[in-house]
């Protein structure tokens, strides 16, 4: 008995130690990415939430208070508002249209057994080596009134006047789709690819077709890599600056260019805080409301 | 007995390394930076056509055979603004010279940023032609000038324009560019053609929603602007001439009238900011700017006009560039005080309002 209790408590002991060792070295690797997002994101947000609270004087960047009046001009002002709509609309549409192009295109490659499958993951990259900026100069030439769109509209007899692109939201969404739908899609294709493919094939034994074994067994099963990839590109969407402002033009306004502004052309620190600060919250909210109801949606 | 050997020999390989190192100073900047001479001057300035010929004209020829090198912190104005207002507790700043607009330095004067220039050190500051109240600022050196007139596309626009009220006419809907960053002058100009002063932005606001209702093109930059010149998009606007000059050098099909109602005159030059690390190479810079030689060449490259006596200019770039005498007494100032106090809430007007579809 007693050497039975010495026993245990020999493999307690080692067990303990064990545990610790454990965490030691989860301290050790998980320890410098947490020091780095500590720096590098929550001490700015923090200091872009006090400045948010200060107030503008011309001729200076702000002057210590502790007001909400920046959030109330936001708020109150229609002009900064439907900004903030229009940020969310285009993000939303942006969203939509890359998870109904993504998802064959996804399943297309997760399922090929093709020999230039690497060749066409490199082609689906490719575009992400160009930065966002260099693209939507490309937009622009395509765009343009003279541009290739408005040239080979009127070349082919569609169109006699040339149509309006530059500087609307269509320009905009079909901008940021570009460079979102390769993120989109390969967060699909690797969700897809760990699917079983037996399961497809189960279905289709049973009588299901094409599209209802996509509704049935495809969907569901990819939900979490789905609400994953709508998130990135919802995000990513929702902080665009480069496209907005060069597809855009001056009269279309997104949060992103609206915080560059205040900070930059305008020199108000406080409210481009303010701006900066609402724009995070209202992409963080709508992101854990969303993926909090895939993992319902998941559950059931 | 290997193991010491080894051990002595690696000693001797870190020892010869560092040593070389040291010699050479190759691997160590601080020690680098410490030894070189301080005969660096940071140019803050716009990017683009202008700085490379401030590169041509002032830093390769004038400033570096008297041993300057000079260094370009090349960003937007509004940038460079914050930049410089974000500084401004900082003992030593970034830049040494501010290349700023006339406007620019009447909205910075408020923010105490800006040094009171000493002209006895400029040996060329004599020579400044006192057209402009702006060359009297005690915060400013002017370095080159030109003048708003109306630009337009004789192919597009039948009736040739006398002042900014064509861009007011009915008649040339649709055929009316403006530029965003402009909005500063297209405000001013609306003020005029509204028939108050420069600085009347009551008069300004209701001309501006008058010209909104003809729904005029508005374009982010006066780049964006030309290319719809070129492309026929729109065939009239405001535009400094020396813009209009470049433009007909490339072949646009423009031409281009001082309007009746005023020339607003547009001056672009030099501040040194408060904090300016370097204030010997900062007045060297500025008085290198005011050469002739400097101010033909800009006159030349880039149609601005000289804005000191001295400078002289071929007969047909002067006739190109510049103004007759009876152009140059429409020349009217920006009125500086306006546009210090009022420039943020001139911006909200123009964002929300004006631009506002």
């Amino acid at each position: 008995m007693t050497v039975t209790t010495a026993a245990d408590d020999l493999r307690s002991l080692a067990a303990r130690e064990e545990r610790g060792g454990r965490l030691s070295t989860a301290a050790i690797l998980i320890g410098p990415a947490t020091i780095f997002v500590t720096v590098s994101l929550l001490i700015p947000i923090l200091i872009l939430l006090r400045y948010s609270l200060n107030q503008f004087a011309p001729g200076t960047l702000m002057v210590e208070a502790l007001t909400p009046e920046n959030y109330i001009l936001f708020f109150t002002d229609p002009y900064y508002t439907e900004a903030l709509y229009r940020t969310l609309r285009v993000a939303a549409i942006v969203t939509v249209c890359c998870l109904v192009l993504g998802i064959p295109l996804a399943y297309r490659l997760a399922r090929t057994q093709s020999r230039f499958k690497n060749v066409l993951l490199i082609l689906l990259v490719l575009p992400l080596f160009v930065g966002n900026a260099v693209r939507a100069a490309g937009w622009m030439t395509v765009f343009g009134n003279k541009g290739f769109l408005n040239v080979t509209l009127q070349s082919v007899g569609l169109t006699s006047e040339p149509i309006v692109f530059m500087y609307t939201e269509f320009a905009v969404i079909v901008g940021i789709l570009a460079i979102n739908l390769p993120y989109v899609v390969l967060t699909l294709q690797s969700v897809i690819e760990g699917i079983d493919r037996n399961v497809e094939e189960a279905a289709f034994n049973l009588g299901a077709g094409p599209l209802r074994m996509a509704r049935r067994v495809l969907l569901p099963l990819a939900l979490p890599g789905l609400a994953a990839g709508a998130i990135f590109c919802f995000i990513l969407s929702m902080n665009a600056y480069a496209t907005p402002v060069l597809l855009g033009g001056p009269q279309f306004v997104m949060m992103a260019p609206l915080v560059y502004v205040q900070f930059a052309a305008k020199s108000n620190w406080p409210f481009g805080s303010a701006v900066s600060l609402i724009l995070m919250m209202t992409t963080l909210i709508l992101t854990a409301a969303a993926n909090l109801l895939v993992q319902r949606r998941y559950r059931n | 007995m290997s193991k010491r050997t080894g051990s002595i020999v690696n000693r001797r390989v870190v020892f010869k390394g560092a040593a070389a190192l040291v010699a050479t100073g190759a691997s160590f900047p601080f020690a680098a930076k410490a030894q070189a001479p301080r005969k660096r001057i940071v140019l803050a300035t716009w990017g683009g056509d202008y700085a490379k010929l401030l590169t041509k004209h002032v830093s390769t020829p004038v400033l570096a055979p008297r041993g300057w090198e000079v260094a370009n912190d090349e960003a937007v104005v509004a940038q460079r603004k914050a930049k410089t207002l974000a500084e401004k507790r900082l003992p030593t700043g970034s830049s040494d010279v501010q290349a700023l607009t006339a406007t620019d330095v009447a909205e910075m004067a408020a923010s105490d940023t800006l040094e009171k220039l000493d002209l006895s050190k400029l040996k060329n500051a004599k020579n400044i032609i006192k057209t402009f109240s702006i060359a009297d600022s005690p915060l400013f050196s002017p370095h080159i000038y030109s003048g708003q007139v109306v630009l337009y596309n004789p192919k597009l626009i039948k009736d040739v324009p006398t002042g900014m009220d064509s861009l007011w006419d009915s008649k040339n809907q649709g055929k009316v560019g403006i530029v965003d960053i402009q909005h500063v002058y297209t405000t001013m100009g609306a003020a005029l053609v509204g028939g108050g002063k420069t600085g009347d932005f009551e008069v300004a606001k209701k001309s501006l929603l008058e010209l909104k209702k003809l729904r005029p093109r508005i374009y982010p930059s006066n780049e964006a602007l030309a290319q719809a010149l070129q492309t026929e998009e729109v065939g009239l606007c405001i535009m400094w001439k020396a813009r209009a000059a470049q433009w007909q050098d490339a072949g646009a099909n423009i031409l281009t009238v001082a309007p009746k109602e005023g020339l607003i005159a547009y001056v672009s030059g030099f501040c040194i900011p408060k904090n300016a690390p370097n204030r010997e190479g900062a007045y060297a810079f500025l008085d290198a700017a005011l050469e002739p030689s400097v101010q033909e060449g800009f006159a030349a490259d880039m149609g601005y006009n000289p804005v000191v006596a001295n400078a002289k200019l071929p007969a047909d770039r002067k006739a190109r560039i510049g103004f007759t005498p009876d152009e140059e007494k429409l020349l009217v100032n920006p009125d500086l005080d306006f546009i210090a106090k009022r420039a943020a809430e001139l911006k909200d007007f123009w964002d929300k309002e004006f631009k506002r579809a």
